[in-house]
């Protein structure tokens, strides 16, 4: 029995209860009694996977059907990979404690371009070949994966059979519905994908074929098998009734999300030209306040958490946050649980809001400025002005806070120097505020952190056709910023700049990078989100080897004109769109949020009118 | 403020659980419970209960003891059933009771072992051997750092048997306030000075005691 073998090594490894499921709120069921069996993988550790919100969701979904059952999987850290390949204990899901290779579908939910290899080093811990056309046409196993990296699947499209664009509420279950009638009928895997491809929001690579031109860039594409040219995502129209979670797994081991969720809105109204989520999660959507506090009383009971955050892009956006934010500090407080609101934002940080604020928690403040300069936060449509900045840093410092997280970007387009530094007068303005202020908190100094990260050009935003600075210009504007700050009461951060160039190289990429990925991992390459792991040579000689350019995706404009490789994907926001916003940026025009002025994105059309009343 | 003593066992998926997990595992146990549970004052209130003595990652146990505190007056056995309907699979509530003994009573613990071996009977009599020696020395891992102790005087052997290619092994060890020996001393002894290879199949905590050999309750 696989579970006298994992038990063997289990107490030879790191945080053993990550492998052995038993969780409260896990779901265990009579394998006689199902009909489809659903792995749920996140590709990286539990403690990181646990804390994703999305796969707490599904996860739920799946299992309030009687006959299916989904089951969860994760990347084994690297000690206990080791011990799983020498003692062939092959992947399994935390539930059963069987192999995946048991199981109906194994899908993965791709959050993160540097999650990739794991992916491929999972299949492989699962025994499973890797590549889509070496797994034999018999209906099991369907690989497929969904999450906001398959708005563009082109560099995974040789390992899955499917993908799952947009939001998996009901998708996933007509799914698991079609491949039953499947199952039953004794179809082959190309009957059902066949058919699945008929399902919206469905994407079967496969039948999708690309041809290039001599300069590299796609000529042409073609379909096979009778399949829709465009395929569109998935949207949940009535976002107030969708189906919510009332349990979570509670894990043993501290995760880095240990709390409960509960989902407030999805979409977002702000339209930031770099942000990606902004753009593949519209329509903006909210759900009421009722539901909001019914469904955070349910998870604190159901769970025991004492912890609960709201999750959305921007949590301030909603349009009743006060009386919502009102009722649900009556019921935290009453019940000794604690209320953490992530993702507010600088221009609507009232100061009754930060009063409630200041009644759950005492952590720090962080604020997404972006920008240094008011014109790159025109550029960027980052709709926030220095004077809000101000206010808002004025008012946390009145309310006590001596320390102050600000966010940038580097490596924007039209960026200048006078931008980069422009970060760092910014910052030693809010310094000079702290000091200007009487009644500032007593005998602390101030502490500003400047935490910058490059600017990566993602599929489905306005700056899609964006080339990134080169790694040297990186590094350049980096020194800038360093030799501009001139004292310490300012603290500067950054990520890797090789990061981030992965990272635009696999989020524009195309099928030609699956053989780099491939190779890539075949040298060594996992967790390559994590510093100590990420292993820069070993991608350039994959890429070097498959004679892929990192600079063609990287760095290059990609023209208005060009076939774009997730050009048959529809996200409901139009191409048309990403090049007039692209263009007001050139100008630094702004455009007004969603809910002052509709912008005409294209994305009201899929819900039958307007996105707001 | 009622002060209750319950009495649980931890085995199968459970026995993963450190005892740092354990305790924010418990924290949340309560909460589901939804009984009147006596929170801590101060700044930072919390539900106020406390295990015995800890377990080590990998046991399985039937006697681990968690005081907590009610507000409320309940039955016994409604407490017992409102904390076994919300705990993790492995962990199940045996006894709710008032606490008889304090806690510093506290002075062994028996353990059942299971060691597992190609050669059982070699095992039989190398175990024997370690036993009737006229020290069994190890080292023993403290914070001050590594000391050598004399598990002999200690140990309290009160069966060994062989089934099939196991060998089954029970044993009374100090526990508690004072001296705390764990069982895997006594095995990483047998390993060192015998020679002998083994498996620890299981180890099993069944019984915590005080002094005199009566149950702690």
């Amino acid at each position: 029995m696989l579970r006298n073998k994992i038990e063997k090594f289990l107490l030879s490894v790191q945080k053993p209860s990550r492998y052995i499921g038993g969780e409260a709120g896990s779901i265990v069921k009579d394998k006689s009694k199902i009909d489809v069996r659903f792995a749920f993988c996140f590709p990286d550790t539990y403690d990181i996977g646990m804390s994703h919100l999305g796969m707490k969701i599904l996860y739920s979904l799946i299992n309030e059907r009687e006959n299916y059952w989904c089951e969860r999987v994760f990347a084994p850290a690297e000690d206990f990979e080791a011990i799983m390949r020498e003692n062939d204990i092959p992947l399994y899901g935390l539930e059963s404690l069987e192999p995946i290779t048991d199981f109906d579908f194994i899908g993965f939910t791709m959050q993160y371009e540097l999650s990739y290899t794991n992916v491929l080093n999972m299949l492989d811990l699962a025994h499973i070949p890797v590549f889509a056309r070496d797994r034999g046409g018999e209906l099991s196993q369907i690989i497929v994966a969904g999450g906001p990296c398959v708005c563009n699947p082109e560099p995974l499209a040789d390992f899955f059979d499917l993908f799952i664009l947009g939001e998996g509420e009901e998708v996933n279950l007509e799914l698991m519905d079609l491949y039953l009638r499947h199952k039953k009928s004794g179809s082959t895997k190309h009957e059902f994908l066949k058919d699945a491809a008929q399902i919206q929001g469905i994407y079967v690579p496969m039948f999708y074929h690309f041809h290039y031109g001599e300069n590299g860039i796609i000529e042409s594409m073609e379909t096979s098998d009778g399949v829709p040219e465009i395929v569109h995502k998935r949207i949940i129209k009535d976002f107030d009734k969708v189906y919510y979670p009332d349990n979570f797994v509670v894990p043993f081991t501290e995760i880095v999300h240990d709390r409960a969720s509960v989902e407030v809105l999805r979409g977002c109204i702000r339209g930031c030209r770099f942000c990606q989520a902004g753009f593949i999660y519209r329509p903006f959507r909210e759900k009421t306040t009722d539901t909001v506090c019914r469904e955070t009383q349910a998870l604190c009971e159901n769970t025991g958490y004492d912890e609960v955050s709201l999750a959305s892009l921007s949590t301030s956006d909603h349009s009743e946050i006060d009386t919502m934010l009102t009722r649900l500090i009556d019921y935290t407080e009453g019940e000794h649980i604690n209320l953490s609101l992530p993702s507010m934002r600088v221009d609507n940080f009232s100061e009754s809001l930060l009063e409630k604020i200041k009644r759950v928690r005492k952590s720090g403040l962080t604020f997404a400025a972006e920008g240094g300069t008011q014109r790159l936060r025109d550029v960027m449509n980052k709709n926030v002005t220095e004077e809000e900045i101000m206010n808002t840093c004025r008012i946390a410092f009145q309310g006590g806070y001596s320390n102050v997280k600000l966010y940038f970007m580097m490596g924007l387009p039209t960026e200048t120097d006078e931008d980069i530094v422009g970060i760092a007068e910014l910052a030693q303005r809010v310094v000079d505020l702290y000091y200007s202020i009487e009644n500032r908190p007593k005998g602390r100094g101030v502490q500003v952190s400047v935490s910058t990260a490059t600017f990566v050009p993602k599929p489905f935003t306005p700056f899609e056709f964006e080339p990134q600075d080169t790694r040297a210009e990186i590094e350049r504007k980096q020194k800038l910023l360093v030799d501009s700050i001139k004292t310490k009461k300012i603290k500067v951060s950054w990520h890797d700049p090789n990061v981030s160039i992965l990272e635009a190289v696999l989020a524009k990429g195309d099928r030609r990078l699956c053989e780099v990925i491939y190779t890539a991992w075949r040298k060594g390459c996992k967790f390559d989100s994590w510093s100590e792991y990420y292993k820069f040579d070993l991608w350039q000689e994959a890429f070097a080897e498959c004679g892929v350019d990192m600079a063609f995706y990287a760095n290059r404009r990609f023209e208005y004109d060009e076939i774009l490789p997730w050009d048959h994907l529809d996200y409901y926001v139009s191409k048309e769109f990403f090049i007039r916003e692209n263009k007001k940026a050139r100008q630094a025009e702004t455009t007004q949020n969603c809910r002052l002025k509709c912008a005409g994105c294209g994305v009201s059309k899929c819900i039958g009118g307007k996105c707001f009343d | 403020m009622i002060k209750l003593r319950a009495v649980f066992e931890k085995s199968g998926r459970a026995k993963y659980i450190s005892h740092l997990d354990l305790n924010r595992c418990m924290l949340r146990v309560f909460r589901r419970s939804k009984l009147p549970v006596w929170y801590t004052e101060g700044f930072n209130p919390h539900p106020y209960f406390s295990f015995a003595l800890a377990l080590s990652l990998g046991f399985d146990s039937k006697c681990e003891i968690l005081d907590f505190s009610l507000n409320e007056e309940l039955p016994f056995d409604e407490v017992r059933g409102r904390l076994n309907d919300v705990l993790p699979e492995g962990m199940r509530i045996l006894s709710v009771s008032e606490p008889k003994m304090k806690i510093t009573e506290i002075a062994k613990a028996e353990y059942s072992i299971v060691l597992s071996s190609e050669n059982a009977e070699e095992l039989l009599d190398k175990i024997s051997l370690l036993i009737d020696s006229s020290e069994i020395l190890v080292e023993k891992k403290t914070k001050k750092g590594v000391k050598t102790i004399d598990l002999k005087p200690f140990i309290e052997i009160l069966n060994i048997e062989k089934d099939n290619d196991k060998v089954l092994l029970q044993m009374r060890l100090p526990a508690g306030t004072q001296t705390n020996y764990n069982p895997t001393l006594f095995l990483e002894a047998l390993k060192n000075t015998e020679n002998a290879a083994f498996e620890a199949e299981n180890i099993c905590r069944t019984g915590i005691l005080c002094e005199n050999n009566d149950i702690f309750l």
